[in-house]
């Protein structure tokens, strides 16, 4: 299988996108940071198939694949820390949250009760997506040599891992493995428009509750604000029917 | 009668059974689904305790979860409602989270075990820390203070427990402090302050204290009002954990303490940022030791016991427990092994058992370990499969040479029967090392838990000789039984326990009794005899950011991507060779088909 050296199609579209994130240090922070969480996740995650696999190969390997994930992780997060203490905005925004919950990125992975097909059809796409993205990711940083050399290594690393859970795949699942890449490439995407969908109602749930909360709330809020003036700080007593209240009670 | 108790959602989720008034298992989420930390419903452990115990959920009489989800809901929305209308980012979050799983706590445990729903019983949060730290203490009549974050409303109450001469037990909570007033907040928003997680770094805090000095206490001061009857209040304008998810200190706290640590930034203890946040971290503990120690005080002159029982996720804070120890009046105090959240599982169980059943008092044994047992044979499998030197050993012999490598500086994982319930590592899932040097602290940090340096590393020692090495105040030692306490090294042997000893002089000693963990103790003189210090450093088996090992394989990775030398479960020993073997990416064998064949056979 060949090494990764460009970016996948789409991102090659959507390089003017990729080059403005990257553009601004505190972008480039920022996803230097998350990308240091979800290695390291999903360094925690194969770990985890490391330990449930009955394929003692696949053991050696996943463990190794893990090592390296949590390596990566020290990196971008080693390189992401050295970039934030090195700038002088104000910071606190920039750290809240992390867009890409999960140890895959977009992809939310579970190891317990898969058998290694699945789960090696899943890494292998996972890591080559991931191998083309940072194919790319490397150009857009020409300008800062350290963070190339970071990308350029980790780049080294998921070509590996791609091609060992290709190879692998062939190996445990000789006739059918072309059908368990496909299938992952299905399922990624469908999760990919879950998480499209799950954004979309977040936010339309957001801004309802926003209304309901400026339209419906404030004469509550008003009640609520007076009892909290009657209300004493200090040592409460328990009132009887407090301690008497039923087990069965959610109350 | 069959209990299965369950505590989830907010942090740190765990599961427990009791069959005819005694713990049959716990168990942690974290522990098997392998995420730090883990709050999500814990399926894995009630699985786990169903399997163990061999019951299907048919076979329950009760199921009991460890608060009051709606009334946790009710002071989520009077908070929303009380900061209107500043809290109008955190008010749709709030909802959604509630209402999308938390607050229907019932419908989610019938559904996942088809359990009829009258079947499905509550406590108050508080009374299940209450019961936790109550009935597996061995008193039969004790005072009982719970300190936490928040519960349903309350955040810190007082009370009594009695075992009855009937074989009736009664727990009465005789009064509380309702959020926002919460010692558990004011550390966890000092604990964000500095830059650590909430929630989950807490015991850094108190690690970075004794390197500072409580200078801050006048600004505390302001934000903390102490009031007559020996409780206190926190001044909202210096909070905002009431009113957002986002921040839990305001503006005007950081005008008074200076601008807070950032996540990524070091802390460097000679400059004076470092010593600035140091000296917080002192006033803050500071602050909570001066107010357990005077409600702590009271519950004693009020109540005339001997006994206290302290549960909640402040009383993991091992230096406040010792100065309540010593200056409250109390002459013994019990905290569990898991005072935390994860630890009202079974304290749920227990108080549904003993308070609503009214199920006559059972003892309860005195130990930690109540989750899955360790499988050697899945470790000489492994190792054996990977080519690695394993030994089966016979146990004097197994002694015998682990306190040899031990003695020769080596770093043993030691894996030994049911992992613990609880936070701490107390000899069934450890890292054991020799405890004399500061360098031995420096190799673990480096190669294992990769930790801040100003946090200190534990010691075990056997019971017999705990004063020797320690200075314990009467009811010290029960105290250090669950590594509860932090104590003084005596000053003559802290050049020879340099590795343990914190900058302070003191250590978070565990003082073990042969009957707890016989096999460890027999190490500990092993060692003893060797180098004259029945000593060990003793640290959880993890790597940092990952929960303690449970099973052999999980110890088994860990050893392979880590610095430890020596692996031990139960007759199996694993050896690390000197020299690494090139790994299969370097060597190429991943790709090729006879090594592949070669190595599955």
């Amino acid at each position: 299988m060949p090494a990764v050296t460009r970016g996948a199609p789409l991102d090659r579209v959507m390089r003017p996108i990729h080059e403005w994130v990257w553009a601004d240090n505190d972008r480039r922070v920022r996803k230097l940071l998350t990308f240091a969480d979800v290695e390291t996740d999903g360094g925690r995650d194969i770990l985890r198939a490391a330990e449930m696999t009955p394929d003692p190969l696949l053991r050696r390997l996943y463990l190794e694949h893990a090592i390296d994930e949590l390596h990566h992780g020290d990196l971008f997060r080693e390189r992401g820390a050295a970039l934030f203490r090195a700038r002088q905005r104000a910071r606190r925004v920039m750290l809240s949250g992390n867009p890409l919950p999960g140890g895959h990125g977009l992809d939310d992975l579970r190891i317990d009760g898969q058998p290694d097909r699945t789960l090696l059809a899943f890494l292998h796409v996972a890591e080559k997506a991931a191998a083309r993205r940072f194919a790319l990711y490397r150009e857009l940083v020409d300008d800062d040599p350290q963070t190339r050399v970071i990308f350029e290594e980790i780049l080294r690393d998921e070509v590996f891992h791609m091609n060992y859970t290709y190879k692998q795949l062939t190996r445990i699942a000789p006739g059918d493995y072309r059908r368990h890449v496909w299938h992952a490439r299905a399922r990624r995407l469908w999760n990919r428009y879950l998480r499209v969908a799950a954004a979309f109602t977040a936010v339309f749930g957001g801004v309802a509750l926003t209304v309901m909360y400026f339209v419906l709330l404030p004469p509550f809020a008003w009640l609520a604000k007076r009892s909290q003036r009657r209300e004493q700080s200090g040592w409460m007593p328990l009132p009887r029917a407090r301690q008497d209240a039923s087990q069965r009670s959610q109350y | 009668m069959n209990i299965l108790g369950i505590s989830a959602h907010y942090h740190d989720s765990a599961a427990a059974i009791v069959i005819d008034g005694m713990p049959a298992c716990a168990v942690q989420e974290e522990r098997l689904s392998r995420r730090k930390n883990d709050a999500g419903f814990p399926v894995n452990a009630i699985a786990w305790c169903l399997e163990h115990t061999k019951l299907e959920p048919a076979d329950l009489d009760a199921v009991v979860f460890y608060e009051r989800s709606m009334l946790k809901f009710e002071r989520i929305l009077t908070c929303a409602l009380r900061a209107f209308p500043r809290s109008w980012r955190s008010f749709p979050h709030a909802i959604k989270n509630t209402l999308g799983e938390k607050a229907w706590a019932r419908g989610i445990i019938s559904s996942h075990l088809d359990v009829p729903r009258d079947r499905i019983l509550f406590t108050d949060h508080h009374a299940s820390h209450a019961a936790a730290a109550f009935l597996t203490a061995p008193t039969s009549h004790a005072a009982i203070l719970t300190a936490d974050g928040v519960g349903e409303w309350a955040t810190l109450t007082c009370g009594e427990g009695e075992r009855c001469a009937d074989g009736t037990t009664d727990i009465t909570i005789r009064r509380e402090i309702r959020f926002p007033h919460s010692l558990g907040m004011l550390y966890s928003t000092f604990t964000a302050y500095l830059g650590f997680k909430v929630n989950e770094d807490e015991y850094k805090v108190m690690g970075l204290a004794a390197y500072g000095r409580p200078t801050l206490m006048e600004q505390l001061r302001k934000v903390v009002r102490r009031l007559p009857d020996g409780s206190f209040a926190l001044v909202p304008e210096y909070f905002e954990f009431q009113t957002t998810a986002e921040r839990s200190y305001s503006a005007k706290f950081v005008g008074l303490f200076g601008p807070p640590r950032q996540r990524y930034d070091p802390i460097d203890l000679d400059s004076a940022d470092g010593q600035r946040f140091a000296d917080c971290a002192a006033s803050v503990q500071c602050m909570l030791e001066d107010i357990l120690v005077d409600i702590a005080a009271r519950l004693h002159r009020e109540t005339g016991l001997a006994d206290l029982c302290f549960g909640g996720g402040v009383a993991l804070n091992g230096v406040a427990n010792a100065r309540v120890l010593a200056e409250s009046g109390f002459e013994r105090l019990f905290v569990p092994p898991a005072p935390g959240d994860a630890g009202c599982a079974l304290g749920a169980a227990l108080y549904a058992d003993r308070i609503y059943f009214r199920n006559p008092d059972r003892e309860i044994p005195d130990h930690p370990f109540w989750g899955p047992a360790v499988d050697a044979r899945a470790l000489t499998r492994a190792a054996r499969e990977d080519g690695q030197a394993v030994q089966e050993v016979d146990e004097a012999p197994l002694i015998e040479r682990v306190a040899d490598d031990l003695a020769a500086g080596r770093i043993v994982g030691w894996m030994e029967g049911a992992c613990e319930f609880g936070p701490r590592a107390l000899g069934h899932r450890s890292l054991l090392a020799a405890p004399h040097s500061g360098e031995m602290r420096d190799r673990l940090n480096r190669d294992i838990k990769h930790r801040e340096e100003f946090r200190p590393f534990a010691p075990v020692v056997p019971a017999e000789w705990a004063d020797r090495f320690f200075e314990l105040p009467p009811g010290g030692a029960r105290l250090a039984r669950y590594m509860s306490g932090v104590f003084p090294v005596r000053q003559e042997w802290r050049p020879r326990l340099a590795a343990v000893t914190h900058v302070d002089g003191t250590a978070r000693v565990q003082v073990l009794e042969r009957q707890m963990a016989p096999r460890l103790h027999a190490l500990l003189e092993a060692y003893g005899r060797r180098t004259g210090v029945p000593v060990l450093l003793n640290t959880s088996f993890n790597v940092a950011g990952e929960p303690i090992v449970t099973h052999a394989l999980e110890g088994y990775l860990t050893f392979r991507r880590c610095g430890i030398d020596v692996l031990v479960a139960g007759p199996t020993i694993v050896t690390k060779s000197a020299a690494a073997a090139p790994t299969l990416k370097e060597s190429g064998a991943w790709s090729s088909s006879s090594a592949a064949a070669s190595t599955v056979a």
